[in-house]
């Protein structure tokens, strides 16, 4: 049912990618004779905002820019914590020391300070946030692979690899990495929910994308100042983040579940 | 008849049936697991259920006590005394009868207390809670004169009163069990059960837990269920006995009539597959295939398939329990009374191979420590080439340690170690391989079985490396295992497989870690066979490492016994073990010896 549901959403916000400009083309188009309509006005189901903006075709327009960079975010941290958390977790020694001290170090940094001063350096830029994400996130993401990896590199399966002289890349990416692809999974499901906030709260401190992008962390932000003419149009982005992240989630939780019943026979 | 006229007799001679089992059986999701399983036990009396695992024995105690685990359902029902439960009971019901009428004592001593308290407020727990009458939740609340109790309770497992202020992290594992069986005991059950309690523990130290429990059970007067997959051990302590297959009961009886002359095929072949440690068996009886598991079972006689004396009949009549010459009953359409025993050859003794060549392992003055705790003290140990070398010893021996340098996974601090008369410094895949303890974590459970044996094979230096099919054939597997994956094997196969892949490197050593530990005994006859005939085919040289005397008598040439790091007496096999020299080996041998009795 709850896979179901989350499939479901994560279908319709991926048609939304897709399709989004198809669908409403002019949605980012100022129309100064029409702003700041309340919900259910004629034309406009949930009304404009302060540009004129129909909210229901920016919002669709919106996933586009809300949802491919938290995507961008959670791979690009997993891949990097897994290349740094399998190498600190098997090899251990002196690899392992330099990997963790680097992610302690990345881990006391206060995140939303970085953000701030990044974006005074190089400009408030989408990508620019989506690199700086990856860097923050992926500390969490060594960790748990190296812990994962440090769980199953003392089982026998691994230690009879070792015995047959295979190469480490070898014992790493065919024996260990097929064992934590599970806990991966599920990381990189929750890490996406976290990235789609984190981006969409960037893009409320103004940080995140430009002024104007159709964005909902952006719509929320420009969307409090008519807070009491159109609430549609904070309240639909606030509802989208909320509704996708929850999707994600679900699906992570209900794929480990499945795991875990196969796994218990 | 009631309790309390049960227990207050010293010395019970009249028949009280303690606790009276109707019908139990258990669904789980994939079906049904254990099938309407009857049973009585007198106070003062012992039942031993025995089977192996996926037998259904464990799960037949653990209903009776209304301990399943969540998505298994109980049916039938449970007489304690004159208190009735129809099971699955509820909450209330258990309450009530949980340690006055029965109490449990778990398999494993290392996870059944917790770790967080002390071992006396562990045992007052179910003390205070008979003391008052109800449950309690375990706190803190002062009574005079408990300390005391709780002391002469440890004192009865023969544990010194110190044992109370400490926790269970700082005592061995036979300590923790016998704290364990005083909590049991504490809580005056009717029915005491044990499940596998000596399983976890040490040869030397699983004797005396026996003797306990035996010795409590008279004192006490309480009826008292012993499981285990160990037909000596149950047939020294028990006198009735169960004997279990894919969740029914196939033979009960008075224990001495059913295990010495067992009536129903699988108790005669659970009987044989046991090795004896007097004498080297030829070939080791073994029992093919492998226990339906629930949903797989077939119509009829659940043991048919497995069953040489199988007739047309019992793959489509299913067999009742039925009384049969002797006083057993037995379960079985073609055994009329005690089937024959058959005859064991045993082995011609060989003269020691390998003599005028360097040994295939030479390992000289191995010392090892970890942190401050020195595992190896000055081991020296020879594998003749051709040969086959037992180590025996108990956990904390440092048996495992050694085959670890040996194989090159450890480190030693000092000491050389020699392969066919060359020191090594660095290894090769077909010098040495390893087969492991617990065949469930040796294979990469993503991995299928044909693309773990390719990859191993890949790591032969000759030419034409064995092919996945003919690795499995080596092992007396079909080839069609090669597409499986290691969750859908047995533990026997599992192990079969673990030992093709170290075979497949075609190693000079092959160093075998406790290989069958982890099985069940008809299926450690067919793993120990399989290596037998392997040594003769390959002219393999073997480390064998083992707890268990029996089995190294049956593989062995030559065995070394290390006690705390060193070694303390070696020679041939046969000699050790008739005259042994060593007070540790005599120990060990004292241990085990009522397993002959049984042959």
């Amino acid at each position: 049912m709850a896979l179901v549901a989350s499939l479901a959403v994560l279908g319709l916000a991926a048609v939304a990618v897709v399709l989004g400009n198809l669908l409403f083309p002019g949605a980012t188009q100022v129309d100064i004779m029409n702003t700041v309509l309340p919900p259910g006005s004629s034309g406009h189901l949930l009304g404009t905002d302060q540009l004129g903006r129909d909210v229901l075709a920016i919002s669709v327009a919106g996933a586009a820019s809300t949802l491919l960079g938290p995507a961008v975010v959670a791979v690009g941290s997993m891949a990097v914590g897994t290349f740094f958390g399998l190498l600190a977790g098997a090899r251990g020694g002196r690899a392992d020391f330099l990997i963790s001290r680097l992610t302690d170090l990345l881990l006391a940094l206060p995140v939303v300070l970085l953000a701030v001063v990044v974006s005074g350096l190089f400009g408030a830029s989408y990508w620019w946030s989506v690199a700086l994400l990856v860097v923050l996130l992926c500390p969490y993401d060594i960790r748990i692979v190296r812990s994962g990896a440090i769980e199953q590199v003392h089982k026998p399966y691994v230690e009879a690899a070792r015995l047959l002289h295979l190469s480490s890349w070898r014992v790493m990416y065919r024996h260990l990495l097929v064992n934590l692809w599970p806990l991966e999974r599920t990381n990189l499901l929750l890490n996406y929910a976290n990235a789609i906030i984190a981006m969409s709260a960037l893009s409320f401190l103004g940080v995140g994308v430009q002024q104007g992008t159709a964005n909902w962390g952006r719509q929320l932000v420009d969307g409090e100042q008519i807070l009491f003419q159109n609430p549609m149009a904070s309240v639909a982005p606030a509802v989208l983040i909320v509704v996708v992240a929850c999707a994600v989630n679900l699906l992570g939780d209900s794929i480990n579940g499945d795991e875990r019943r196969l796994g218990a026979r | 008849m009631s309790v309390a006229l049960g227990r207050a007799a010293e010395t019970p001679v009249t028949v009280v049936a303690a606790v009276r089992a109707e019908g139990i059986s258990v669904h789980g999701p994939a079906g049904e697991i254990v099938r309407r399983v009857s049973f009585s036990v007198e106070v003062g009396r012992t039942l031993g259920i025995v089977g192996e695992s996926g037998s259904g024995k464990s799960l037949t105690a653990r209903a009776i006590c209304g301990l399943l685990p969540p998505g298994l359902r109980a049916g039938g029902a449970v007489c304690f005394g004159d208190a009735l439960v129809t099971l699955p009971g509820t909450a209330r019901e258990w309450q009530a009868q949980r340690g006055a009428a029965v109490a449990l004592v778990p398999q494993d001593p290392f996870t059944s207390l917790s770790p967080a308290h002390r071992c006396g407020e562990q045992v007052a727990w179910s003390l205070r809670r008979r003391l008052d009458g109800g449950p309690q939740p375990p706190g803190r609340a002062r009574r005079p004169g408990l300390s005391d109790q709780v002391n002469g309770y440890l004192a009865e497992v023969n544990l010194p009163p110190d044992v109370a202020r400490r926790y269970p992290g700082e005592l061995s594992g036979g300590m923790r069990q016998r704290v364990a069986v005083a909590a049991a005991l504490a809580a005056g059950p009717l029915l005491m059960i044990a499940d596998e309690p000596t399983t976890a523990l040490d040869a030397s130290t699983r004797r005396d837990l026996l003797e306990l429990l035996a010795r409590l059970q008279r004192q006490h007067g309480m009826a008292l269920v012993l499981i285990s997959h160990d037909v000596a051990l149950v047939r020294g302590v028990a006198d009735d006995v169960i004997v279990m297959y894919a969740g029914r009961v196939v033979e009960k009886g008075p224990a001495r009539q059913v295990l010495d002359r067992p009536s129903h095929p699988y108790t005669l072949a659970l009987k044989v597959s046991e090795p004896p440690v007097g004498r080297r068996l030829e070939r080791l009886i073994a029992l093919p295939g492998r226990v339906p598991p629930p949903g797989q079972r077939p119509p009829g006689c659940v043991f048919a398939e497995r069953c040489q004396l199988a007739q047309a009949e019992c793959s489509v009549r299913e067999p009742e329990l039925a009384p049969v010459v002797g006083g057993a009953e037995v379960a079985c359409l073609v055994s009329k009374g005690s089937l024959e025993l058959p005859e064991l050859r045993e082995a011609i003794a060989l003269p020691l191979p390998g003599t005028g060549v360097p040994a295939a392992l030479e390992a000289r003055d191995l010392f090892k420590s970890f942190g401050s705790h020195l595992v190896l003290k000055g081991v020296s140990l020879e594998v003749r080439r051709g040969g086959c070398t037992g180590l025996v010893g108990g956990s904390g021996s440092g048996k495992t340690t050694l085959a670890r340098c040996v194989a090159g996974l450890e480190q030693p601090d000092r000491g050389v170690i020699s392969f066919g008369g060359q020191p090594v410094t660095r290894r090769s895949a077909g010098q040495v391989q390893l087969v492991f303890q617990d065949p469930y974590s040796a294979l990469n459970p993503k991995m299928r079985v044909g693309a773990a044996l390719a990859e191993a094979a890949r790591a032969c230096s000759s030419d034409r490396p064995s092919s996945p099919a003919e690795l499995l054939d080596l092992v007396g597997l079909p080839a069609a295992f090669a597409r499986k994956y290691p969750r859908d094997l047995s533990g026997g196969e599992r192990q079969r497989v673990a030992i093709a892949r170290s075979l497949a490197p075609a190693p000079e050593l092959l160093i075998c870690d406790e290989p069958v530990s982890a099985l069940d005994v008809s299926v450690q006859a067919q793993v120990l066979n399989l290596l037998t005939d392997l040594r003769e085919r390959l002219g393999l040289s073997v480390l064998f490492i083992s707890h268990d005397l029996a089995v190294v008598r049956q593989v062995s040439d030559v065995v070394y016994v290390l006690h705390h790091g060193q070694v303390v007496e070696s020679g041939p096999t046969a000699d050790v073990l008739r005259s042994p020299s060593a007070d540790y080996t005599c120990r060990l041998l004292a241990a085990v010896s009522p397993r002959e009795a049984g042959h």
